[in-house]
Formats: structure tokens, sequence, C-alpha cells
């Protein structure tokens, strides 16, 4: 790093950017036009664009003619509360590609995590500043442990991790809603009316609020982007985090330098997992107030999509995390014009779809251009984990 | 007994999006491409069946679920056997865009909800079997059903005794051994794609316009996911994946048959334990078989050639 000028790392980080900023710019591209061909008018697309997007970074425009500072900060706070979540997700799933492993499993750890937070929230009577960093704490240990069990199935018994977490979130969902929610931890009935979902939790474990009644805007942000710092230190600046980007380059050489291969893969997978519980925490301690009777949003999937399009890299994350923050912030504006609000959701998938298709385009070029043979395609080292079952 | 019917008649009016599903994952996983994206196919398959069945007949419009598929298993291909992308990471993709782009379509053509209700497909009495008790639980499903329930037979035939069932084999298991044999692996590869796509776009349009007579929104709702289950629970053979799906339709159906006719069941097992299953059950299965899996030995490796 030293030995390279601020100017040459700049551009180098400018050239690596280039696919995700493509893949971005070219999924709204399609989904403007897509809009305009269902509406068979352009002017509604454009309106709808302005929507999303003055929704999301807020109302600039209206409050230069005199909105009040809500116009600002009520959008700034629907596009922190989900870039937040969505960042922590992302990081999730980044975890677990530095050691090597692929974790669809975000949603349920996030799911796990969710649920023991509502339950720590609501169950313990303490002082705001115990009970909130206990909820978290909780919400990460229920992921991490979650997430511990996919990884014990790889490298104990052989079984490949997209099928085990994929299996495992739809254990969490059955497991979850369908029975501790509207079962043991389903709230009591009030009087007559009965509630959905478990009993509220206590205002000691809610996370503050940073602008008070403007806007919804909470801690969580912060928690996330301290959690984006943290990763990155980890990664690139201890031991442990060198290590465990040595496993996921390859395993066989990490392990004949010395390094416990084992180990690093759970505590990656582990730490994955509770990265994705604290996501669930945010949704419950945040905005939710409890776990509703179905928490609705994949953003564990999102995680996915969050993650390659970042790159994988803690700040490709954090930046790729806060522009489908603000876009789904802005989104649910365009309900107005008869656009569903999953709208920016169709942006994430194709721009995800793009950088499937770009990264894999450039390693095959770079392969062309080499003439120098690679390993045999059985342990063939490519950025992403080989995905036999 | 004649819960033993009701519930052998709901399995069966379950099962063909979930067997078609997973015949077509098998198709693909044979070839060495991993297919998560069947929910996505499923999904696309569903929608575009349904769409087309509101201006011509519903059979015509099957076709149009098998090519809307088709089309998603047609881009898995291009991004997987092509561009040698992720296969898990081009799957998830694309079943992030059909989930979205499924729900933006509902919205911009018909009502955020569904669309309007097709004419279903038509029923077949079978004239003999429906006098007989128990066997006429299989009487009286849509055509497509059959077609449902015959098609994993058509598939193990071709894939266990053709020439072309042994080359999409060979390719799957040792690309490079295949291609000196004169086989084009990219293109056979590429065809089992598709055809996995049809298959699941087909299975996603029985949702529609069998078993029910529109498309929803939250359509198929995980079915993809457990028709990838299937197939590994059925280790990658289309009778074993078969068999998996019906097993796995019969739980859906105990279930759904338990908590109408006695709901007091569900104090004692909750719908969520009946609902994990499934998964639980091939989870279990997978860690507890011998070290050496079933999976095709290429599976999830794009095939170069330039490294022979």
């Amino acid at each position: 790093m030293a030995s390279s000028s601020p100017w040459k790392r700049l551009t180098g980080l400018g050239a690596s950017a280039t696919p995700s900023v493509l893949a971005v710019g070219a999924s709204l591209l399609i989904c403007f036009l897509a809009i305009a061909l269902t509406k068979n008018d352009f002017t509604v697309a454009v309106e709808a664009y302005a929507k999303m997007f003055w929704g999301g970074i807020g109302d600039w425009p209206g409050w230069a003619e005199g909105a009040p500072f809500t116009a600002l900060s009520r959008p700034w706070g629907e596009a922190a509360t989900k870039g937040g979540i969505l960042l922590l997700t992302g990081l999730s799933v980044s975890v677990a590609f530095a050691v090597g492993l692929f974790n669809i499993g975000a949603q349920g750890q996030m799911l796990v995590g969710a649920l023991s937070a509502a339950v720590v929230g609501a169950a313990f009577q303490l002082p705001a500043l115990l009970h909130l960093p206990l909820c978290l704490l909780a919400a990460g240990v229920a992921g991490g442990l979650y997430a511990w069990l996919p990884a014990y199935l790889k490298l104990g018994r052989g079984v490949h991790e997209v099928i085990s977490t994929i299996m495992l979130n739809w254990v969490a969902v059955s497991l979850v809603e369908n029975w501790l929610v509207v079962g043991p931890l389903r709230a009591e009935a009030e009087g007559s009316h009965s509630r959905s979902g478990t009993e509220e939790i206590l205002a000691t474990a809610q996370l503050p609020r940073l602008l008070g009644e403007a806007s919804r805007l909470h801690l969580g942000l912060v928690i996330a982007l301290l959690a984006a710092l943290g990763v990155w230190l980890w990664l690139t600046r201890t031991r442990f985090g060198f290590e465990t980007r040595a496993v996921g380059l390859g395993p066989e050489a990490a392990r004949a330098s010395g390094i416990p291969v084992q180990r690093r893969t759970y505590q990656a997978m582990v730490l994955a997992g509770s990265l994705a519980g604290l996501a669930g925490a945010l949704l419950v301690l945040g905005t939710e107030y409890k776990f509703p009777a179905t928490l609705g949003a994949p953003y564990g999937f999102d995680g996915i999509a969050i993650s390659l399009i970042g790159l994988n890299h803690p700040l490709g994350v954090t930046l790729s995390a806060l522009l489908f923050g603000v876009l789904r912030a802005g989104g649910t504006h365009m309900q107005l014009l008869g656009v569903h609000k999953s709208f920016p959701e169709l942006i994430q998938g194709l721009a995800l779809l793009f950088i499937a298709g770009r990264v894999a385009w450039e390693a095959y070029r770079v392969r062309r251009r080499k003439i120098t043979p690679l390993p045999p395609p059985g342990e063939a080292a490519s950025d992403a984990p080989a995905v036999g079952v | 007994m004649n819960l033993l019917e009701a519930l052998i008649f709901s399995t069966i009016e379950f099962a063909p999006a979930l067997v078609l599903g997973t015949l077509g994952a098998v198709i693909s996983e044979r070839t060495g491409v991993v297919n998560i994206a069947v929910e996505g196919m499923m999904r696309a398959g569903a929608f575009a069946a349904a769409a087309a069945a509101l201006v011509m007949p519903t059979p015509l419009g099957l076709l149009f679920g098998m090519a809307a598929g088709g089309t998603i298993g047609a881009i898995h291909a291009l991004l997987c056997v092509r561009l040698r992308a992720d296969q898990v990471v081009s799957g998830m993709a694309l079943n992030l865009v059909a989930l979205a782009g499924g729900t933006f379509l509902l919205e911009s053509l018909f009502s955020p909800s569904g669309t309007p209700p097709i004419e279903q497909l038509g029923r077949w009495q079978i004239p003999l079997l429906s006098s007989v008790p128990i066997l006429r639980a299989l009487s009286g499903h849509s055509w497509l059903t059959y077609v449902a329930l015959l098609a994993p037979l058509g598939l193990h035939t071709l894939l266990f005794r053709t020439a072309l069932g042994l080359r999409l084999r060979a390719i799957g298991e040792k690309p490079a051994a295949a291609a000196t044999m004169g086989i084009s692996v990219s293109w056979l590869r590429v065809g089992a794609v598709v055809a996995g796509g049809v298959l699941s776009g087909l299975g996603g349009a029985s949702l529609s316009t069998s078993t029910l007579d529109r498309f929803e929104h939250h359509m198929p709702s995980g079915l993809g996911f457990m028709a990838v289950a299937a197939m590994v629970f059925g280790r990658w053979t289309p009778l074993g994946a078969f068999g998996a799906a019906l097993f796995f339709a019969f739980g859906n159906a105990l279930r759904i048959g338990l908590a109408s006719s006695i709901p007091q069941i569900s104090e004692v097992i909750p719908q969520g334990f009946l609902l994990a299953l499934p998964y639980v059950l091939t989870l279990v299965v997978l860690s507890v078989q011998r070290r050496q899996s079933d999976a095709p030995a290429a599976l999830g490796t794009p095939y170069q050639p330039e490294l022979r």
C-alpha cells in the first residue's frame, strides 16, 4: 500500500469500481424504459424517477422553495434505515466470501437475530444503557449460531453451504413465523382484540433517534457503519483477517503455511451470521419495535446483491448499501404513480445480473490474453468459491 | 377412507409444479450447471401463462409460460456457459429479477394482488378409475397433472437409455473427456439449461392455470427452492427427485388437510414443524450420507476448453 501513490490508488479504485457503476447505470436505464413502455408514457417514467431520487436523498427543490426541514430529514431517515440493514446483510455475505463461502443464508440468520432482539427487548427490564446492547448482543449471537450450523455441515459432514443455507433459510422462516411468532411467543391479546407478532419491546431497547421527531433516522446506521469499519480493519489490518483471506483464496496453500483453515472458516462464518443477525436487530429495534407476523422484506437475499455490486469490499458494500437504501426509500413514493414499491429491487437484481456477466467477461478476456495454462478445472481458483455440492 | 382419498387427491393436485420444477433442476445440474434459479423460472412461467391465457385459450398460454421459463434459462446459460459467471450468483440474480420484475409487471398491467381469473385447464375423469374407492383420487385432475406425473419417466429414459442422455451425463462428470469424443460441451449445456427453464416454467404455469385459476402475487412462494431440495434429496436422478417431490407434496397435503379437518392437531404439532420438515429431512439425509456425494463431478465448474 505504502509503495503506491495516493493518485494511483485512487485511479485503481476507480478502475475496479467501473463494472459496478456501469451495471447500476445500465439497470437504472433499463428499468426507466420498463416504466416508459408499460405506462406508454415517457413523462410518467421521468416523474417516477424524480420521485424515487428526491424521495431518497430528500426533497431539495421543495426545501429550496420553503418546505420545512422534514422534507429533507424524513427521506434521510427512511434511506438510512433501509441502507443500514442492507449494509449489514451485505457485509455478512462479503465476510463469508472472504473465507471462500457463499452465504445464501443471511435471510435465515437475520430472522433468528430479529426474533432474539424482539424477545430480549420485551422480556427484560433494564436501563437503556444495558438493555440496548444486550438486545444487539442477543441478535448477533443468535445469527452467529445459526451460521455456525452450515459451517459445521460443510467442514464436518461435507454438505455444500449453498444447499444447506438455502434449506436453513426455510427452516428459519417455518419455525419462526409459523410456530414461535404465532404460538409460544405471540403477544397476548389485549382485552378482546388479538395482536399479531410478538410483544412490543420496551422503550429502553429501542434504537434512539438522532434527529428527534423530525426523522426516523436512528442509531442503526451508525452501528452498521461501525461494523463496516470493523470488518475492513479486521480483513486488512489484522493477522486473523489476513489468514481468513488466505483461506478464501486458496485453502490448500493456507493449510500448508500453517493457517488453521477450519478455525478461520468457522470464525468467518459465525461473524457473517452475527452481522446478518444484527441486521435483524436493526429492523426490530429501529422500526418495527416487535417481531411482526411476517418479516416481509428479503433483506438477507438483497445482501448477496449488495455485496457483489460492492465487489465484496467493505467500502464498496457501504456505498452500494447506501445507494440502494436511497433508491428503496424513494421507491415507496413511486406507488402514487402505479409503480410497485419493490421497483428498486428490480434495479438491484438487474445490476447483479450485469455484475455477474461483467466480472466473468473481464476474467475471460484476461484468460485469453494470457497463454499460460491455469490450474485444472477441478481446482480452478476463481474469485468466488467453486460450487460443486 | 374419505380422508385418505382427499389426501391423495390434494397430493396429486399439488405435485405438478414441484415435479416439473425439480426435473428442470435435475436436467440442468446433470450437465454440470448449478440451477438455483428454479424459483425465478417458475415465477416467470406462472405469470406469463396466466397473462397469455387472458387473451387466448389456456393451453396456448402454457406455451408462453414455457417460453418465459426458457428465456430465464437462456440468460442463465449465457452467463454460466458462455461468460463462465459464477453459477450461484447468476441463479440468485435471476431469482431477484423474476421476483421484483413479476411484481412490477403485475402492478403495471393488472392489479397488485393478481391477474383476473382465467379459464382453468380442463380436468380429466378417467372412466374406470373414477368408480373405484381410493383409486378415484387419481382421477379428476387437469391433463397437465398427468403430463407431470409421466414426465419423470420420460426424463429418466432420456438420461439413462439414449445416446443423448449419455452425452448429457458425460459433460456433467468429465467434460474434457466428453469433448475429446467430439461432443460440444457448451451447446449441450446451453440446451440442457434452457430445457430446464422450459420445464420449470411449465411447472410454474401449472400453478396459475391448473392448481389455481390466476397468477397470485406471491407465486410460487418458495416452491422453486423446495424443488431444488427435492433434487438433492433424490440424489440428482429424475425418479429419485420425483419420489422426493411427491413426498414433499404429500407432506404439504397432510399439513393443510390436518389443519382444516382436525384443527386441534396444530396444538400438538405446530404448522411450522411440518413446514420445516422437507428442508430438515434434506439436511439430515445430506449430512448422514457417505462422504462421496452423488452430485455430478463437474457441477459448478465452467468448462474451459483452452485448459486442455
